[in-house]
């Protein structure tokens, strides 16, 4: 499968879209959107410090919605050859229900200003055997760098596509995409000893990105895994704690995003409701949402309704300045339309969210976080649970250590309970180094103070 | 389709195994006075799995065609015989199974084709209205139905030829409360596998309903526990949460040559006398259980396997590589989640055996502990560290109930928590049916048991 097969199979598949929203509408079904998302991957899996399996996979999902006179039926299908039936079948829902609401309708189209190629036609010379000599370099580096680590799975993956949107108001978009990526998790073993498990993964438009980014992030898996082995439980203390860049994404800036969501605020769900240009949090935290950066592998000129995406400011020194819409939440809030934010694909009805977050480095340099006096518990990973609702989270450190005169000791069994909400304003400093997440999104490390952390020894 | 299965590896010599699997997933969901989404996803297709020159290739198809299948049947080839340099450790050949011949047809299918779309619109609306008029302190509720319908063929060249289907319903309400600019949330669901009236056999849609909606006002009035290591009594569904998370994944095969905290510890101590531990395809005890199986995901009639015996590791879960591997029976855990997933180690319904005391001797016989209720979510670890989320902690303070508070996170080394089970009641529920599985791929799973006495980390103030 190359672009030129995969761009006329989407040429082809506009075709047949607005055929069938044409013949949809001529029998009376008036809104109708379908969103298309198409993949083409090969892959090759490692387990158990061994190669496990290659696989090779095509698929063409469709996400069919019909709204009629304020009601919404969703269809997702895999089959193109009854695609018209599922179109009748989504509309057959949407009749069947009594609760209509105006609001709900099919945005009008808008020009989209971004237009991204994030298809290296490089990719097209490579196949199985590339992925299978890149999992043989990867047991390589774990046989001469990493012996006590083992791999319990691993993934290389080469995949290609399109999204496509057609609907009856007249949206009609689309981007075609290409990666290589890969993950690979496990945990370090020393004869009756086993650490926690950890993980890492790397994605790239070509192949030298690729493997530069790859490499980087499978060492780290190695050193997170090691530094893991030989951990030992420690007694409870309140404190500080040190996020890196992925526990901040992860866990505790989630819960903060996931309240600024258009349908949670309607529906009386977030703490965030009523704070628009309010101070929120620490004078130290800025974040924007910047889906238009090319260079970004999540990039994107258009959201989940055909909607053009855009570069905004989510909060600034603490101050919050915007919430996330899609058409029918930005209706329910009196705007005059969406600010692109409508998340999801071909299997989900259009949620409300950012693309591609980034938070704006600080002043203060990484290592002498390490370096403070007390104690400080680094926390690598949280596994653990939160409630939208009220911010709580709690969760048991995994790969952590605690940072005590200088000396970095690994722990287990160590859990931590805090509020996200509360957590905005215990941030006591931000590193002005950091990571690129996903190569989508940039996270310094935080420092936050106040947090009740429970070990399982006696002082 | 059997049959096109079957003409398809007519010609074939090597190992093929292939799987038509065909899903229906219909959901419908209530909040704020209004029906909030229906929706119907519908995927069909074929895996195709290989074993060529000692290691595994897969492809898969949409189109259900002959001429489709056979090429992905030679796609697959390509991709194990290019590997095939790679592997190390080569697959000689896959042992003899108790294969799945016939059809196998899942009780509760008609019942929910004969129920109406309106029907099912109805309950989710009716609830969500009914329970948003409970309390004033109820900012949102949130009633979803959703139902999962599968069918699958799995023929393979060494034996396997059978056809299944299934239904899978599940109900589920979440509510949000306010105070004082405090907010709390309580859910409660259901998941079974069969009919509709199976699914509210125990607990009516009201009665569903009302208990999340107390959770979340209840909540508003509560505070942290103290944290530390506690005496606990866990309730089923934390009992269910903790077999699967905390013992489950470290015994499915695969992860034990991983080198998972029970490698090498079959015949070992690693629980009290009171532990016994099983995972099944069936549905021991009464029907329903959200995990069960009548066939897996290589063709394998499924066992009831017994993890632990009194306190005694006894069995992992296999598949076919790793009971070659170990030189044991395959075990019926092979599971793969769409058409177009690899089959998997997983569990499906897991529990632990009941006990002879009661749940009132359990309180009565504790003087400082916590009863924990109401399963959220859970993770474990290759240490055998787990983690899972409760609702709700109740404080039990010389032998009776006390203050209500608000649910965390508990956790604890696998083996210690069960070394440390002094106490299992009587009573037996399947508590965890409306939850899914992640190992890369999601898997309806259940799990449940007794009441049981133990000591966990607790997380608090």
């Amino acid at each position: 499968m190359d672009r030129n097969s995969i761009e006329k199979r989407l040429n082809d598949q506009k075709d047949l879209l607005s055929n069938l929203v044409k013949k949809a509408k001529s029998n009376g079904i008036d809104q109708v959107e379908i969103y298309s998302s198409y993949g083409y991957s090969e892959d090759v899996s490692l387990e158990k410090n061994d190669l496990n399996n290659c696989t090779a996979t095509e698929e063409n999902m469709f996400g069919i919605r019909v709204i009629h006179e304020g009601n919404q039926g969703f269809i997702i299908s895999n089959h193109i050859p009854s695609l018209y039936q599922s179109i009748e079948e989504a509309y057959s829902l949407a009749k069947s229900q009594s609760t209509p609401d105006l609001d709900l309708v099919l945005p009008e189209p808008e020009s989209i200003q971004n237009h991204f190629n994030q298809y290296d036609a490089s990719l097209d010379t490579m196949g199985i055997e590339d992925l299978v000599a890149s999992a043989k370099e990867a047991l390589g580096w774990r046989n001469d760098l990493y012996s006590k680590v083992n791999i319990d799975s691993g993934d290389f993956s080469l995949s290609k596509g399109y999204k496509l949107i057609v609907s009856s108001k007249g949206v009609m978009a689309h981007e075609l995409g290409a990666e290589l990526s890969a993950s690979v998790m496990g945990m370090g073993v020393d004869g009756d000893l086993v650490g926690s498990f950890d993980y890492d993964s790397a994605s790239g438009f070509d192949k030298t990105q690729f493997q530069t980014l790859w490499k980087k992030a499978f060492m780290n898996f190695g050193d997170k895994c090691m530094g893991a082995l030989y951990a030992k439980p420690i007694s409870g203390f309140q404190g500080k704690v040190l996020l890196p860049p992925e526990a901040v994404y992860s866990f505790f800036l989630g819960l903060f995003i996931g309240s600024l969501n258009g349908t949670s605020l309607r529906k009386g769900k977030s703490k965030m409701a009523g704070k628009l240009e309010e101070k929120v949090a620490s004078s130290l935290l800025s974040i924007w949402d910047d889906p238009t950066n090319n260079s970004f592998m999540g990039s994107t000129g258009f959201d989940r309704e055909g909607l053009p995406t855009s570069k905004k400011p989510i909060i600034t020194e603490g101050v919050l300045h915007t919430y996330f819409y899609n058409t029918y939440e930005a209706k329910k809030a009196g705007l005059p339309k969406s600010n692109g934010c409508a998340t999801g694909g071909a299997q989900s009805l259009p949620g409300c969210g950012p693309k591609q977050l980034q938070i704006a480095p600080g002043s203060a340099a990484k290592d002498e976080f390490f370096k403070l006096p007390g104690k400080t518990l680094f926390v690598n990973r949280i596994s653990g649970t939160k409630d939208g609702a009220s911010g709580d989270f709690s969760g048991v450190i995994k790969g952590g250590y605690l940072l005590e005169n200088g000396e970095k000791i690994p722990v287990r069994e160590v859990q931590i309970v805090g509020n996200a909400f509360e957590a905005l304003n215990q941030i006591e400093a931000i590193s002005k180094e950091g990571e690129l997440l996903g190569e989508s999104s940039f996270v310094p490390y935080m420092l936050l103070d106040g947090f009740t952390i429970t070990g399982v020894t006696e002082e | 389709m059997r049959n096109l299965l079957k003409e398809c590896l007519a010609e074939e010599s090597g190992f093929v195994e292939l799987r038509y699997h065909h899903k229906e997933s219909r959901s419908f969901f209530a909040e704020r006075g209004r029906v909030e989404s229906t929706a119907l996803r519908k995927r069909t297709g074929v895996g195709v799995r290989v074993l060529e020159a000692g290691t595994w290739g897969f492809a898969s198809t949409s189109e259900i065609s002959k001429s489709s299948i056979q090429n992905a049947i030679q796609v697959a080839k390509k991709a194990a015989r290019l590997s095939s340099a790679l592997r190390k450790d080569k697959i000689p050949n896959l042992p003899k199974a108790n294969f799945a011949v016939g059809d196998f047809i899942g009780k509760g299918i008609e019942d929910f084709r004969n129920r109406t779309v309106e029907e099912k619109l109805k309950l989710v609306l009716d609830i969500q209205n009914a329970a948003a008029k409970q309390s004033a302190k109820l900012q949102s509720v949130g009633c979803g139905y959703s139902e999962i319908y599968e069918e699958k063929a799995i023929v393979t060249t060494d034996g396997a030829d059978s056809f299944f289907s299934m239904v899978r319903p599940e109900f589920r309400v979440s509510a949000v409360a306010k105070e004082d600019g405090k907010m709390e949330s309580g859910s409660h669901s259901i998941g079974v596998t069969g009919g509709w009236d199976c699914l509210f056999r125990s607990q009516s849609p009201t009665e569903i309903s009302d208990e999340a909606c107390k959770t979340a006002v209840d909540l508003l009035s509560s505070s942290l526990p103290e944290g530390g290591l506690s005496t606990v009594i866990l309730s089923p569904s934390i009992v269910g949460l903790l077999v699967h998370e905390a013992i489950g994944h470290t015994v499915e095969a695969d992860f034990v040559l991983s080198g998972s905290v029970a490698q090498g510890k079959i015949g070992h101590r690693v629980g009290s006398d009171l532990v016994t531990l099983c995972d099944s395809g069936y549905s021991e005890y009464y029907e329903g259980a959200g995990g069960s199986i009548p066939v897996d995901d290589e063709g394998v009639i499924p066992t009831n396997t017994v993890i632990i015996k009194n306190g005694i590791l006894s069995s992992y879960l296999h598949n076919r590589e790793t009971a070659e591997r170990f030189g044991v029976a395959p075990t019926g855990s092979a599971r793969a989640w769409e058409y177009g997933d690899v089959p998997l180690i997983r569990m499906r319904n897991t529990f632990l055996m009941p006990g002879n005391s009661s749940l009132e001797e359990m309180i009565a016989n504790t003087k400082d502990g916590y009863y924990l209720d109401g399963a959220k979510n859970g993770q474990a670890d290759a240490t055998g560290e787990f983690m899972f989320a409760v609702q709700k902690a109740y404080r039990i303070q010389n032998g009776k109930i006390t203050d209500l508070l608000k649910g965390v996170t508990v956790s604890g080394l696998a083996f210690d928590v069960l070394q440390n089970v002094d106490m299992v009641s009587k009573e037996f529920k399947w508590d965890l049916g409306s939850g899914h599985c992640g190992k890369g791929q999601p898997a309806k799973v259940d799990a449940g048991g007794p009441y049981v006495r133990t000591k966990v980390l607790l997380g608090g103030k």
